[in-house]
């Protein structure tokens, strides 16, 4: 039941990213081809702007659940049983640590805007607690997610955010079109 | 604490942290948190908050994932496919004969794609086995591919172009300009290189295919025109001053969607699973430049990047001391990390210092990827090393050998540019005369 709704919320801040995607496509095209025809979105720039941060962090839990944060594995690779569970575990320990100050400090930077009715400067006013929510909301499913991992790991000593290794030359490719890597 | 003091505990901490497997972004972070929390008294936490907001939120950066996304979508196409039946017929002649195929058709995927590993996955995917078949020199066909994958990152678009040019705070528009003319020099040499090794090995080239007529040919190529003309459309947009990268990369997404409406391989599924690939691989570049942000930052209230670039202003280094010295430490970084975070790992402190030296910060952003296409290369992390063991089921080391020669080709390629950075700067100055 728990582990239905966490993997549910990691999905649906993937997907709530994922049409920003599609809104940051779509204002494009029509800021670019409206120029000829001489229709504008006011502030469209600003919003492409704040799509983009909403979508960079709402997919941060589903893109680090599915191992495509980089890190360094060269030495941990090294490790195996309990050293490499310990070694994950402070790991976890440590971005947990990160992004829970983070995501503290997102939500005072969001608070404050609320507070001193914070506006954007563009044509259109918005009031700049509402894209910067945003980042607040990214970062704390990232922090649920980590904080998952962490009784995961501490329960069965493997993480899921490291992948089984590709069995075929198809789930290879198909991995690394999947952003396995740059 | 003196300066050369917090430098070293500084580094030593990244090391210390990235070594235990901490992610890159939150390893950046702190680093930022540890430097400023030893040299400030001003409130960490909101620099932390407001660089980041700043960062993210900007209009430049919403190019990436549209150029991401443009590359996601082409590879779900039968590109792969195409592009090894519409060239061969037409490299039959040249000593190393299908050989070329792996150059060419990796310098087209480059054009369309920003992504190293998705280059040379495409390309390796068809030629890979059919260079087999026909009896070609395995290890000259994989050194070729891992070479020549890396031109998806030197050759626009390119995802660290992008990184490179929001670190750096340059126009993201001219750093492409700037790997167009590069791009094809590399191509060149690897060119160049394979023709005179076949003259020199003429018993490991196998015999041509059966010549097919002329119409047949260009039948057998009609299929790559489309992907050519997108090429042709987006660079015509980039040099004429059309679009905006952003406008130019959503022009891009919309070409992809067509072309691959127009192949019959655009269904929901892979329109779905193209969204949330470049969704996942946007999401793991934004919290790096963030984390980049926040400790670029931070190392400037250290003042180190400041007295490290008058430090290198004092020793008088021609420029060609100074290019050999970051060479070699980026050639030995490649080694160890992944091309995106050497970007922002180093930026913090060599951007300051090659600016103090007097180079155009455009010329090094494509040094730089350069460096990043040799890191994709070199063993032990090299990712195309990686792809490439997956696909052929040889040893790491067996393609670190292949792909040598390559790598050599790369600092060639360094030392040409260095020499005559115009190849560089000439289309850059050409749609940006200021």
């Amino acid at each position: 039941m728990m582990r239905r709704f966490l993997d549910g919320l990691y999905l649906a801040a993937g997907y709530i990213a994922g049409a920003f995607l599609v809104i940051i496509f779509g204002l494009m095209m029509i800021l670019s081809v409206g120029r000829d025809f001489n229709i504008n979105i006011p502030s469209g720039d600003d919003f492409a702007g704040w799509s983009f941060a909403a979508m960079a962090f709402f997919g941060l839990a589903h893109t680090f659940k599915k191992g495509e944060m980089i890190r360094v594995g060269m030495l941990i690779d090294q490790f195996s049983g309990r050293v490499r569970q310990a070694i994950e575990l402070f790991a976890l320990l440590v971005a947990g640590g990160f992004i829970a100050y983070f995501t503290w400090q997102t939500s005072k930077l969001a608070y404050d805007s609320w507070q001193y009715f914070d506006m954007s400067t563009g044509v259109v006013s918005v009031p700049l607690w509402i894209p910067q929510l945003s980042l607040v909301l990214g970062l704390g499913t990232l922090l649920i997610a980590i904080v998952d991992e962490f009784v995961i790991v501490l329960r069965s000593g493997r993480p899921t955010y490291v992948p089984e290794p590709p069995k075929s030359v198809e789930e290879l490719v198909e991995r690394v079109a999947q952003g396995g890597g740059v | 604490m003196t300066l050369p003091v917090l430098s070293i505990a500084l580094l030593g901490f990244l090391v210390l942290i990235l070594a235990s497997g901490v992610w890159i972004a939150v390893g950046l972070g702190l680093v930022g948190l540890l430097a400023m929390w030893l040299v400030t008294d001003i409130p960490i936490g909101q620099v932390l908050a407001t660089t980041v907001w700043s960062s993210a939120s900007s209009w430049t950066l919403a190019a990436l994932p549209l150029f991401i996304w443009m590359g996601e979508i082409l590879f779900r196409t039968r590109l792969s496919e195409q592009m090894f039946q519409g060239l061969s017929p037409w490299l039959q002649w040249l000593p190393g004969r299908l050989i070329h195929t792996n150059i060419i058709g990796c310098g087209i995927f480059a054009a369309v794609s920003g992504s190293s590993a998705a280059t040379v996955a495409t390309i390796g995917k068809i030629a890979l086995p059919e260079l087999k078949k026909r009896g070609y020199d395995e290890k000259l066909s994989i050194g070729t591919l891992a070479g020549s994958g890396t031109l998806g990152l030197l050759i626009p678009p390119s995802i660290p172009m992008v990184v490179y040019a929001v670190t750096a705070n340059v126009s993201v528009l001219q750093v492409f300009l700037g790997g167009f003319l590069p791009g094809l020099l590399v191509m060149a040499l690897y060119m160049g290189y394979v023709i005179i090794w076949s003259l020199l090995n003429p018993d490991k080239t196998p015999p041509r295919d059966p010549s097919m007529p002329f119409v047949q040919k260009l039948r057998q190529s009609a299929k790559l025109m489309p992907v050519l003309l997108l090429i042709a459309a987006v660079f015509l947009a980039l040099i004429l001053g059309f679009a905006t990268a952003t406008e130019c990369a959503a022009w891009g997404v919309t070409g992809a969607l067509f072309l691959a409406w127009w192949s019959g391989t655009l269904t929901w599924g892979t329109l779905f699973e193209s969204i949330m690939s470049a969704t996942r691989l946007t999401c793991m570049i934004m919290l790096i430049l963030a984390g980049a942000a926040f400790c670029t930052a931070a190392m400037a209230y250290t003042g180190i990047p400041m007295a490290l670039a008058e430090w290198v202003k004092g020793q008088q280094l021609s420029t060609h001391m100074l290019v050999l010295a970051l060479t070699c430490m980026y050639i030995i970084l490649g080694c160890l990390i992944d091309g995106i975070s050497m970007i922002v790992l180093t930026a913090v402190i060599v951007l300051p210092m090659v600016k103090e030296a007097g180079f155009d910060l455009i010329w090094f952003g494509v040094y730089l990827v350069i460096h990043v296409e040799m890191a994709q290369i070199t063993p032990p992390v090299g990712f195309n090393l990686f792809v490439l063991q997956n696909m052929s089921g040889k040893d790491m080391w067996m393609i670190a050998k292949a792909a040598f020669p390559f790598f050599i080709l790369l600092n060639v390629a360094v030392i040409i540019i260095t020499t005559f950075p115009q190849i560089v700067l000439y289309l850059p100055k050409l749609a940006f005369p200021d």
